[in-house]
């Protein structure tokens, strides 16, 4: 992004005067400010897509939009590397345990931004048999972004909404530098399936027998 | 022979790279600083890649861009209805919502308890919302309309991602003004009913 005269001021503490003659060689800023500043301008995603929402993070990621005005154009293929993770499409039960194992993995500070309607609260698919309604049942997510899927710029204001949140934070107060570990988030296990294909004429069987069932105590009432 | 393909290729992307810096050089400061030269960009002949400084300006979206529908309700001015809502609360909008987002209740008279074509509440889920605009397609009284704000990223799905209906309702200024020749259209469509 680049540096207008506002976001400099933004940086400098407003409380200390500064002479006017001094103003263009001296900045004063806390180190929180400066420390946000620099980790709010070199977010690096993880480079996974997961269905149609990737489409639109990879024409984000190109040359039309660029990131790299925001410091996100390296989208690193490694969980040790990055800080953000773009969780870009419909979430399957199956894709689950590797999500959170990657977020496991990463390095802290590490934020999740939730890209699209099947990421955020499962979309169309939701109460589906094979796909997860939000990804935020599993791990903690950061941002939301709406859209079916989101455009380029919906994205872009999304990662505009986490430097927003990055720059709010406070080196007083993270978790990452409190003492002890952090917790690491239980892999969630693939279940049984809901339906075993198996046993389907056993299901048909049951399923007419409740239908027929309630169509009686229907046509009783 | 082989390799042409490539070649042809190579040979895209170079005119790509020298259209680029002939508008530019046509243009030169005024591209880039001028409403004008930010029309010429964003229209279907500009030539050369570019990149869209997304915060400070942005593409023009096309009319018939859909994004969260929200619900039309006259403006405050208006001689006869001061912002009354468009909705009758008769929830087709539901019924053919493929991902079934929206929550809709009739409202009741205070009084007499019967039911008023007015939605006592009126929730969408957005973030269920596959913005596929079959509410406004199906809506019999063109009262929900699909936005073009596209700006609604935020930090908390529940509270900030659950729309009422304060938050859906727009003024019809606003959808004149987002889609004019559809507006128009259906205005005309109204009048000759």
């Amino acid at each position: 992004m680049t540096m207008t005269p506002d976001d400099y001021s933004d940086l400098n503490n407003p409380d200390i005067p500064i002479p006017d003659e001094l103003k263009s060689n001296i900045a004063i800023t806390t180190l929180d400010r400066i420390y946000n500043w620099s980790r709010a301008r070199s977010v690096w995603p993880l480079l996974f897509g997961l269905a149609c929402c990737a489409i639109e993070m990879i024409a984000t990621a190109a040359s039309r939009y660029d990131p790299a005005r925001f410091g996100m154009e390296v989208m690193r293929p490694s969980p040790r590397q990055c800080d953000l993770m773009i969780v870009s499409g419909t979430v399957t039960k199956k894709m689950v345990p590797q999500i959170v194992r990657l977020y496991n993995q990463m390095a802290e500070p590490r934020y999740v931004l939730a890209m699209g309607a099947c990421a955020s609260g499962g979309g169309p698919f939701k109460e589906g048999y094979n796909v997860v309604d939000g990804i935020d049942k599993f791990i903690p997510v950061d941002v939301y972004v709406p859209g079916c899927p989101p455009t380029p710029q919906a994205l872009l204001h999304g990662f505009i909404t986490l430097h927003k949140k990055i720059e709010g934070q406070s080196i007083m107060s993270v978790p990452w530098y409190k003492k002890g570990q952090s917790e690491a988030i239980p892999v969630p296990v693939l279940g049984p399936d809901l339906i075993d294909p198996r046993q389907g004429e056993l299901i048909q069987a049951a399923s007419e027998g409740e239908y027929s069932a309630q169509f009686e105590t229907d046509e009783n009432a | 022979m082989y390799g042409l393909g490539i070649i042809k290729g190579l040979g895209v992307t170079l005119k790509h790279l020298v259209e680029t810096y002939v508008d530019d050089f046509r243009w030169g400061v005024r591209r880039y600083t001028t409403d004008d030269g930010f029309v010429a960009r964003q229209s279907t002949d500009t030539r050369g890649i570019f990149t869209v400084q997304y915060p400070e300006e942005k593409l023009a979206v096309p009319e018939r861009f859909r994004y969260i529908p929200f619900l039309v309700v006259y403006d405050d001015d208006h001689p006869d209805h001061p912002g009354e809502i468009w909705c009758t609360s008769c929830g087709i909008c539901t019924k053919v919502c493929p991902p079934q987002c929206i929550w809709i209740m009739r409202g009741k008279h205070p009084e007499t308890g019967r039911p008023i074509p007015d939605p006592e509440y009126f929730y969408i889920d957005i973030d269920i919302c596959m913005n596929c605009g079959l509410c406004a397609e199906y809506c019999p009284f063109d009262a929900i309309k699909m936005d073009h704000d596209y700006e609604i990223a935020s930090y908390d799905r529940t509270t900030a991602h659950i729309f009422d209906k304060a938050k859906l309702s727009k003024p019809l200024s606003y959808w004149q003004k987002i889609a004019p020749s559809r507006a128009l259209e259906e205005h005309l469509a109204r009048e000759t009913k």
